[in-house]
């Protein structure tokens, strides 16, 4: 039941800063920058200089790094994991041996290199979702993909999928917690027994949830045809997206940063 | 004494940006065959207290003891502690899931490890605390059967495990009349020719008063009241209007009647009750 309150992903943090403020679509391509940078820089420093630059943006943020660096604990196995791959199955200049195994530095230098990219992408992402409103990153989204709908991409349909579901993880995560405890009251115990058992004793959670997820769904979808909705065509929007002086400032200042490092490093 | 609390506080989220504080220093104890009400507002942290008595929630600071065992001690069987405790949640019909309302009745005797003979008694006996036909219903799916019908097998699937108490938590909302009036008869019948420690949570003045016989009034995470519904309504009536709750509207009909002078006792319950004692207080008795 705690490991359900502590998801932090797709968390939003409101406070009034500039980060909180820049237009979604900015948002989402300036991370796709640093991602994409991430991926060809080849040497530390260029990792250094685009951790800096994440860490001075989730501190204009305003969000407690706290919440920020909360992200990482659920993928901190994962990278463990790909630091002691690298380490121990790369070839080259043996630095250590225990027994039949050894580390190398090119092992060392490679494993660090993958964990600080996949540290600051995580980094990256989260501080996306904190300070962005899901409502303001959908509609980015949406504008975003609107560009494709020459090729036929149903841009509104999707923004509207996403917005419902990430509307849901926290109703499904308190009604997970609230079914568990109802059916612990009644005997069920999550917390023992073998792999195959346990699998077995989650039908008694997800029975109830699929079914009442299915009849939220059900009531969702008359809620929305009695407001008359009807998909995206001639659609306008309450809050229209406008592209600010800072907004062309930030994405000008990312670009840069992010174009430098990736030829230079 | 079958459950003890002291000093019971709780916060939700520790630490996190949304952290509330629920619970804010409950002292309670309650004795094995009590018929207990639970009151309050929407959101004053009963839900959240009642799952501190089957170790649901751990508190924050203070110490529970069921039946003289501390529930927070590492090593509290807390598997005995929920078979003694019989917590009904609200909207228990969103719990049920399996094919056949024998299946679903029979779910908490099964984890206890029971023979399957003694099962079967087990769900006979549960189904007929809650009136269910047991041959008409056994076979049948859970989800074919009406809102009523289906908190009542909930309300069975725990009754099944024998608990010594039972915990309801708004065991009423969203029923019709009728099916109001059938859960809670059938929870009187539960007490009074079972024996059961009944403890009825609910923000509805007028249902809990006339059926229980100790009533604990909670306000923004506090028990501020304690006593029988006579007492309470005799002399806290100002009070329960000052959180917000207000009173039955007979009881609330003799605290007018007294306000313009008329000596009456104000800890009435029912209409009956009223009855009795405006007529016993009227100088020329009125011929029927």
């Amino acid at each position: 039941m705690r490991i359900l309150r502590n998801i932090s992903f797709g968390q939003y943090i409101p406070r009034d800063s500039l980060i909180h403020n820049l237009d979604p679509r900015i948002k989402i391509l300036s991370c796709l920058a640093i991602i994409v940078s991430l991926f060809l820089i080849t040497k530390f420093s260029g990792y250094l200089i685009l951790g800096s630059f994440v860490l001075i943006s989730i501190i204009i943020s305003k969000v407690h790094p706290k919440f920020v660096f909360r992200g990482l604990r659920p993928l901190l196995f994962i990278i463990i994991f790909t630091l002691i791959i690298h380490l121990f199955m790369t070839e080259g200049e043996v630095i250590y041996q225990l027994g039949f195994l050894k580390i190398t530095r090119e092992g060392l230098v490679k494993g660090l290199l993958i964990s600080f990219r996949l540290f600051i992408l995580i980094l990256t992402t989260s501080l996306l979702t904190l300070a962005t409103s899901p409502i303001s990153l959908t509609d980015g989204i949406e504008r975003l993909l609107s560009v494709f709908k020459f090729i036929g991409m149903p841009a509104h349909e999707i923004a509207m999928m996403m917005t419902i579901a990430l509307r849901f993880i926290p109703t499904l995560l308190e009604e997970t917690e609230k079914i568990m405890k109802a059916q612990i009251s009644r005997g069920a115990d999550f917390e023992s027994g073998n792999i195959f058992n346990r699998a077995k004793n989650l039908i008694p959670i997800l029975i109830p949830l699929f079914v009442n997820a299915f009849r939220r769904a059900d009531e969702l979808a008359i809620a929305m045809e009695a407001k008359c909705y009807r998909g995206g065509e001639g659609r306008t929007h309450y809050r229209e997206l406008k592209i600010k002086k800072t907004d062309i400032l930030t994405f000008a200042l990312t670009i840069v940063t992010t174009v430098t490092v990736s030829v230079m490093f | 004494m079958f459950i003890h609390l002291e000093n019971i506080c709780f916060t939700y989220s520790l630490g996190m940006p949304f952290e509330t504080e629920v619970l804010k220093n409950i002292n309670l104890e309650i004795d094995e065959g009590e018929f207990i009400g639970l009151i309050g507002n929407t959101g004053c942290g009963k839900t959240t207290l009642i799952q501190h008595f089957n170790g649901l929630l751990a508190p924050t600071s203070g110490k529970i003891y069921v039946e003289g065992v501390d529930l927070n001690k590492k090593g509290a069987n807390l598997k005995l502690v929920r078979q003694k405790i019989g917590l009904v949640f609200q909207y228990p019909e969103n719990q049920l899931f399996e094919e056949t309302i024998y299946q679903e009745v029979a779910f908490g005797p099964r984890k206890l490890g029971l023979p399957e003979g003694k099962i079967e008694k087990r769900v006979k006996e549960a189904l007929k605390m809650v009136d269910l036909d047991y041959n008409l219903y056994v076979e049948r799916s859970p989800f074919s059967l009406s809102g009523g019908e289906m908190r009542r097998v909930a309300l069975a699937s725990i009754l099944s495990i024998r608990p010594k108490m039972l915990i309801l938590d708004e065991p009423t909302a969203n029923l019709d009349p009728q099916g109001r009036d059938n859960i809670l008869s059938e929870i009187k019948k539960i007490h009074y020719n079972f024996g059961m420690t009944v403890v009825l949570v609910s923000h509805n003045m007028e249902e809990v008063a006339e059926t229980v016989k100790r009533l604990l009034v909670m306000h923004r995470g506090e028990i501020i009241i304690d006593g029988t519904p006579q007492e309470i309504f005799e002399k806290h009536a100002n009070d329960l209007v000052k959180v917000g709750l207000g009173l039955p509207q007979v009881t609330e009909c003799m605290h007018k009647l007294k306000a313009k002078g008329k000596d009456v006792y104000t800890g009435v319950l029912t209409v009956d009750d009223a009855e009795r004692e405006v007529l016993k207080k009227m100088k020329k008795p009125i011929k029927r």
